[in-house]
């Protein structure tokens, strides 16, 4: 018994000196370390997803991008249903702003998962890197262009993740060389990436050379910009898809116009605790017509309600005007006439007319419906392109025929006569057509920042501060109030 | 030990009887049980002449003379004497000691007496959590002791509580550790109260002697054993009972709601919906189709008892409660059973164990949330009723995306899981010589977690967030186990009679381990919950099946050094040095260190024969403890994110992402907490008071702080780094007053009181950030609390009102109020600008009370027995939320007083479907939390003893007992003691499930 007891203690006496330090020495169970990864193509090809994922929490930014222009009033339930999108509509956002933490919060999600993967560049060869690496430059590029786009110099980590700590030794990078890196990475995509892709959804080419050449609209590059959109449009890959009418149906995703699309899928459930966890496209749920009854629609929040000036911008005879706006007293007077009754419900700020281009449908999404929305948003379309260019050749001076015939050519679709305009005329008729083309789609208040006509056409905007957003007061505090805010706020 | 003292008194007196003259005999009875005594000592006064009861309590004893004075006496009861007389037959009821101060505390690793106690700690015995017929044990806790704060989170049957000690100290764990015979357990719905002991709470910095895990208070359970050398003794104990609603919130009914909503619609210059509003009645009362009565039940059976070198006890029980919303859609039932064994292997030799076996299944409805059954209970229209013509559930259509029909909420739930649970421990004591032992124990648990949940097709209407177009079942399975491996060396000696020295050495390790397995599968046949399981669904998608797996481990050593001088100075001196598996490798281990002092004034000369002061203690105490309670690994990072991905037209594509991001520098949280505190006795100890006053620092918080955007921790699946940032201050003092007497032999009376008030202030946060917003109010609205420098934590931030604005001059005189019209709420300009904007939001409240109290009242007489405890708090305020305020959606009866004209009001807006900010997060929403509660009032009548002993029953007690028989407040709400936990979002009331009032009828016998 004794000795039993002394091999005891003697035992208990030496774990507790010796092996405690062992003891409490454990790894994760079955979950990979960051730092040892990245030890084949399948590594890579699997973080070069995870960047991917970001692109589809970009809807917001969409959003923003309609409601803070002329375009449309920020709807929903009542005055005070998402405060910051009512404020961002009103121009009243100031620095504490929810949705515009979400932009900044999301987009540098993006930016450290695309930057993950420059991290470890190097750790493991295999024949397709470039195209993995391409993608991921793109990536990169789409979403700082994303950042300056909202809040002007941005702080720019490249090809390293930002750790915890790290934040504080971030500086506003000027806007100039974010737009430099933005190219570098776009031209470095273009160079490496295939003009079409194994899957539908992929970066090809001609999206890092669409993106490259708005990159370069946005810097009044226009020599540049005129360059890279007539080379893609040389390329011959990309035409009108011949019905714009279906154009943004679910139907024709991924079609021959789409130069790049933003993936989404109904088949994940989602909440409103993570929206950028969704699969699906969570700005079509908020965009529909609250309780919209009927065969067609389904119902949504009533946000981002077109406005009557929007509505009066479109020529008599538009081809446009029904696949953008969505009249919803002439759906129901024209289902009446079948027999069928439609119901639904105002929201604030009703208008009568929605975002026909992003409005749920009937059986689009399951789980959750109004976040799950499967409708890819066709982030650059050859439309897009072509009107970019036309914009780069008549601002550069480089050519107003080549400008008009491209311009002609998007209006041609839209069942409207050539214009024959030239010098400013051509410039204030691409910009027209730019509005009604693009309505809907996120660009419109980015592009009155960009050709200077904000002030006069959005109702409160104050020049020489609305042009950017504030960055969120928080985040300038939590990266250790070492940055200055933007003008104004 | 206690089995030698009547051997060696046996061979000490025998030689003595020789002398006899007179012989007595007898039976030694215990008042608390009726049965006889084995092995109490008899001795002859001033004499060596004695003997022992044998096993059926009885006696025989020769004495010297009729002058003779017997003294009977027992470890734990009351020592007796009775002059002999001419008697020959001395029957004798000892009862238990009444000396508070010989009461054992339990303070880990070991145990003390009150009166050498040096630290704060609450007691509470099992007589005290029998009296309550608490379903979980945190409910005895409540009102039973100062510095304790007990909230629930639920009212629902298996809903949980929070308990807080001495305040909130963090935004991150405030739960305390909980150890249940020495080995760490967290999860309370397992335990059987009635297998409970006592409770010991240790609140200040003594608790250190648990090191890392310590900071937010320790709370010691001691479950119940066989005594050795006892009669075999059968207890059982029955309640049945009825539950109710404690409140129902007063709102419209049909009529009512038809005109407001009517002039609502005016008010916003639209068409009234209702074209008549005669007729309508009262209409449907939503409350009343949603409560109901339900039934509560609960049996408990034990036996326990011992033999000279065992001690044994088996116990079985059974539990069961109905909701009172959703009757058996939302039940708890609990079965356990339970074996305890104490036996003398050898002389110095003593094994012991407590195994415990629970089954538990709980249903669940949605509650406390947005769209929560009560929730809509509270705003659907009273003009609908609750089926349509076919028969159907009638659709909520037009009431808004989240208020659904909540009949058809309940019956589309199908929520159940199910807990196997076994833990337990065993232990081997080895006394090495008088006064050194050494002990080694093993405690460990295990649990098996499986849920299952079935969501149907579901149309609630048109474009419910709540509408389901695919069946779908989750599954899940989760084990948890561990173990808890404690080697303790004890020393305790008494030297020249006056030092007294106890060492406590220890080694613990401990590890807890996790594994689970979790899949959800679509189209469920015929979309019928019987064919409601995995094997049944027609297609388990991506990302459908999952599973998870966790490890924690922490190894210990300790030492507790305890001095006493004449039990006049008392002193002791705790180490604990802690390595966790929590923090990376440069800051795994931590050594934490507690010191406090005593000094019995009455034991000193000038108050030793005070005839007023009984007893007098003087307590000092000062130390660090830790808190480790963050999640495992969160210094390494981890590819455990989520990177999903559409390519192809559809198709998931599943990538890789960081999860969290990791902090390498994460260390323990440090507690330092001074205390200091007064205990006096008076009136021949029947008064008792302790004083305390306690100042806790909590400093490096283990935070999941908010990080900048830049940092990506905002992608799908990952998240903030864990952090040591913020400190937090708790300060308050505590207060208990206990009196009983013993009037005449058949009466006692017995009153306690106890009051804590506490001081919550923040006094730091992580760097450079002026406050962190949490909390959720209404829809899309600004985050409604703040944690900020110099403030309680988690207070409301919202607007000022300043009345009515009674006329347009009122609107047209103020600062710019958006959408401001006559009858709307007028906001405070705070920063004078000339318009109400967010900047203009302050302080409006604190859910934090600055009193907390309970109370309690005995009375036995005869063999009645009365007894009432209440509890309460004060100085808290809590945030009406449940009201959604669509155009038609039913109102609380309070807008029966809205402003509808000049002067008709000056605190209730106007009723308008218009554009208005009445319904931003203002002081409006905010009322006073304050509240006490009669939580328990009980009427007993214990049968004469005379009677059921012919019976063979030794006692049979007969009781009624009402729990949460009344509430005094103000608050609107359901409930007043309900918190989410969270200490951002806490007091904000989303129509929280109250905690029923309960009708019992109950049975406690012993054979």
């Amino acid at each position: 018994m004794k000795n039993i007891i002394k091999y005891y203690v003697f035992t208990f006496v030496l774990l507790g000196l010796v092996s405690c330090e062992d003891f409490v020495d454990i790894e994760p169970l079955n979950q990979v370390n960051s730092e040892n990864y990245f030890n084949s193509e399948d590594d890579y090809q699997q973080a070069l997803i995870g960047a991917y994922d970001l692109l589809q929490s970009s809807y917001i930014n969409v959003m923003i991008g309609e409601i803070a222009s002329d375009n449309t009033l920020c709807g929903g339930e009542n005055a005070n249903d998402v405060v910051g999108l009512q404020e961002i509509d009103d121009m009243t956002h100031g620095v504490v702003n929810e949705q515009l933490r979400s932009v900044w919060q999301w987009m540098y999600a993006g930016v450290n998962r695309a930057n993950y993967i420059f991290e470890f560049r190097d750790k493991t060869d295999f024949a397709d890197k470039d195209n993995v690496l391409g993608q991921a430059a793109f990536l990169r590029a789409y979403y700082f262009f994303e950042l300056t786009k909202f809040f002007g110099d941005v702080p720019m980590p490249v090809d390293k993740r930002v750790q915890f700590g790290d934040e504080k030794d971030l500086v506003r990078t000027p806007q100039a060389q974010v737009f430099a890196q933005i190219e570098t990475d776009l031209a470095f995509a273009a160079s490496v990436l295939p003009e079409t892709q194994a899957q539908k959804g992929r970066v090809t080419k001609g999206a890092a050379m669409a993106l490259l050449g708005k990159a370069y609209l946005f810097q009044n590059k226009f020599g540049e910009a005129a360059q890279v959109l007539e080379d893609l449009i040389g390329m011959d890959i990309y035409q009108l898809h011949d019905n714009y009418d279906n154009l943004f149906l679910q139907q024709n995703e991924n079609n021959i116009e789409s130069v790049f699309e933003i993936q989404y899928s109904n088949l994940e459930g989602a909440g409103f605790g993570c929206l950028q966890c969704s699969e699906g496209n969570v700005a079509v749920g908020f965009n529909g017509v609250r309780g919209i009854t009927g065969p067609t629609y389904a119902t949504g929040f009533s946000f981002n309600v077109p406005t009557q000036d929007l509505v009066d911008a479109f020529e008599a005879g538009d081809g446009r005007y029904r696949a953008t706006i969505f009249d919803v007293e002439a759906y129901k007077a024209e289902m009446a006439v079948q027999g069928i009754e439609i119901d639904y419900n105002e929201g604030f700020e009703h208008t009568g007319y929605f975002n026909h281009k992003y409005i749920p449908r009937q059986g689009e999404s399951f789980q959750d419906p109004n976040l799950t929305n499967s409708t890819n948003y066709r982030s650059i379309r050859y439309s897009d392109v072509l009107l970019m260019a036309a914009e780069a050749l008549n601002r550069g001076g480089i050519s107003d025929d080549r400008a008009r015939a491209y311009l002609n050519q998007v209006r041609q679709r839209a069942s409207l006569g050539p214009v024959d305009a030239s010098g400013s005329a051509l410039t204030d008729a691409i910009w027209q057509d730019r509005r009604i083309e693009l309505a809907g789609e996120g660009h419109r208040f980015f592009d009155l920042v960009r050709i200077g006509q904000a002030a006069s056409a959005i109702p409160g905007f104050q020049a020489n501060k609305n042009e950017l957003f504030p960055i969120p007061l928080i985040e300038l505090e939590l990266a250790g109030s070492n940055w200055a805010q933007n003008d104004g706020y | 030990m206690k089995k030698i003292i009547p051997i060696l008194a046996l061979l000490f007196l025998t030689s003595s009887t020789i002398w006899a003259q007179f012989q007595v005999t007898g039976t030694v009875i215990s008042t608390e049980d009726n049965l006889p005594i084995i092995g109490a000592s008899i001795l002859e006064k001033g004499t060596t002449n004695g003997v022992v009861t044998d096993l059926d309590g009885k006696y025989a004893i020769t004495v010297g003379s009729a002058e003779s004075i017997i003294q009977f006496s027992y470890t734990g009861l009351e020592t007796v004497e009775f002059v002999v007389g001419q008697r020959n037959t001395i029957d004798v009821n000892m009862s238990p000691s009444q000396n508070v101060l010989d009461e054992v505390v339990v303070i880990g690793y070991g145990t003390s007496s009150k009166k050498e106690l040096t630290g704060a700690v609450n007691v509470v015995s099992a007589d005290e959590i029998e009296a309550l017929n608490p379903t979980r044990l945190e409910q005895a806790l409540q009102g039973q002791g100062s510095g304790v704060q007990i909230s629930s989170q639920s009212g629902s049957p298996g809903g949980g509580f929070n308990i807080r000690i001495r305040g909130i100290s963090t935004n991150g764990d405030n739960r305390p550790l909980i150890l249940v015979d020495g080995v760490r357990y967290e999860d309370l719905s397992a335990l059987d109260p009635a297998d409970i002991e006592s409770v010991n709470v240790l609140k200040d910095a003594t608790a250190s002697i648990y090191g890392v895990q310590a900071a937010n208070g320790v709370i010691l359970i001691t479950t119940k054993k066989g005594k050795k050398n006892s009669k075999p003794r059968v207890n059982f104990d029955a309640y049945i009972g009825q539950q109710e609603t404690s409140r129902k919130i007063p709102v419209l009914n049909a009529t009512e709601y038809a005109i407001l909503v009517n002039e609502s619609y005016a008010n916003g210059g639209s068409i009234p919906p209702f074209n008549t509003v005669s007729g309508l009645g009262t209409g449907t009362d939503w409350q009343d189709e949603v409560f109901q009565t339900a039934p509560i039940q609960s049996y408990n059976l034990s036996v326990n008892g011992g033999g000279d070198k065992i001690g044994y006890s088996v116990g079985g029980a059974a539990f069961t409660q109905d909701g009172i919303v959703g009757g058996d859609k939302a039940s708890f039932e609990r079965y356990s059973a339970n074996v305890g064994i104490t036996a003398d292997l050898t002389d110095r030799l003593v094994f012991d164990t407590k195994l415990i076996y629970s089954h538990q299944r709980r249903k669940t409805l949605n509650e406390n949330a947005i769209g929560s059954v009560l929730f809509n209970a509270l705003n659907m229209a009273p003009t609908m009723t609750p089926f349509d013509e076919n028969g159907d559930f009638t659709l909520a259509n037009g009431l808004g995306n989240e208020v659904v029909n909540p009949l058809q909420q309940i019956a589309n739930t199908h929520n159940n899981v199910f807990v196997n649970r076994v833990f337990g421990n065993a232990s081997l004591q080895y006394t090495i010589m008088d006064g050194l032992s050494f002990k080694t124990k093993m405690g460990f648990n295990f649990s098996n977690v499986r849920a299952k949940s079935f969501a149907p097709i579901a149309n609630y209407g048109l474009g419910k967030v709540f509408n389901t177009v695919e069946s779908s079942v989750s599954e899940s399975q989760e084990l948890f186990y561990g173990y808890q491996w404690d080697n303790i060396l004890s020393y305790n000696k008494t030297y020249n009679d006056v030092h007294t020295v106890k060492v406590t050495l220890g080694t613990s390790l401990q590890e807890e381990r996790y594994e689970g397995l979790y899949a959800t599968g679509f189209g469920i046949p015929n979309n019928d919950v019987e064919f409601a399981d995995l094997s049944q669904a027609t297609e388990i998608r991506p990302n459908g099946a999952n599973s998870g797996q966790g490890q924690f481990r922490l190894a210990s050593a300790f030492g507790r050094l305890e001095y006493g001088y004449n039990l006049k100075y008392l002193a002791s001196l705790i180490v604990r040095r802690d390595g966790t598996s929590r923090f990376g490798p440069e800051n795994r281990f931590g050594t934490f260190a507690a010191g406090s002092l005593a000094w019995v004034l009455t034991e000193e000369d000038f108050l030793k024969d005070s005839e007023v002061i009984d007893f007098l203690k003087l307590r000092l105490s000062y130390g660090v403890s830790g808190n480790d309670k963050i999640r495992d690994f969160g210094y390494v990072s981890t590819l455990s994110g989520e990177g999903t991905y559409v390519f192809d037209g559809g198709t998931l594509v599943e990538g890789t992402a960081i999860g969290a991001l990791p902090n390498p520098e994460i260390r323990w949280e440090r507690n330092k907490q001074f205390n200091a505190g007064i205990d006096l006795y008076l009136l021949n100890g029947d008064l008792t008071m302790s004083l305390d006053y306690f100042n806790k620092e909590n400093q490096d918080l283990l935070l999941a702080v908010p990080v900048s955007g830049t940092n990506g921790t905002a992608g799908p699946g990952g998240g903030v780094p864990l952090a040591n940032a913020g400190s937090i201050r708790n300060t308050g003092f505590e207060l208990s007053i206990g009196y009983q007497k013993q009037i005449t032999e058949d009466l006692n009376v017995n009153f306690n009181y106890n009051v804590t008030r506490l001081n919550n202030e923040t006094l730091s946060l992580n760097d450079g950030v002026a406050f962190i917003q949490g909390g959720q109010f209404g829809i899309g609205q600004l985050p409604p609390t703040r944690w900020e420098v110099g403030q309680p934590i988690g207070y409301f931030y919202g607007y000022e009102t300043d009345g009515i604005f009674q006329n347009q001059s009122e609107v047209d005189a103020g600062p710019s109020q958006q959408n401001a019209s006559v009858g709307d709420l007028r906001y405070v300009d705070q920063n004078g600008d000339g318009a109400i904007t967010v900047d203009d939001r302050v302080k409006i409240g604190s859910p934090i009370p600055d009193y907390i109290m309970g109370f309690s009242f005995g009375v036995n007489w005869k063999g009645f027995d009365m007894s009432a405890l209440a509890d309460a708090q004060i100085g808290n305020e809590l945030v009406r939320n449940y009201e959604r305020n669509l155009p038609l959606t039913n109102k609380t009866a309070y807008y029966k007083e809205r402003w509808h004209g000049a002067n008709t009001t000056t605190y209730f807006p106007r009723m308008t479907i218009g554009a208005n900010d009445n319904d931003l997060f203002s002081d409006f929403w905010v009322e006073k939390g304050d509240y006490l509660r009669v939580k328990n009032v009980q009427l007993g009548y214990t049968l004469p003893s005379s009677l059921m002993k012919s019976i063979g029953v030794s006692k049979l007690r007969i009781y009624g007992s009402i729990n949460n028989l009344f509430t005094f407040t103000a608050y609107q709400g359901y409930d007043p003691n309900i918190s989410s936990g969270d200490p951002l979002n806490a007091g904000i009331d989303i129509g929280y499930y109250p905690q029923a009032r309960v009708y019992m009828l109950g049975v406690n016998a012993n054979f």
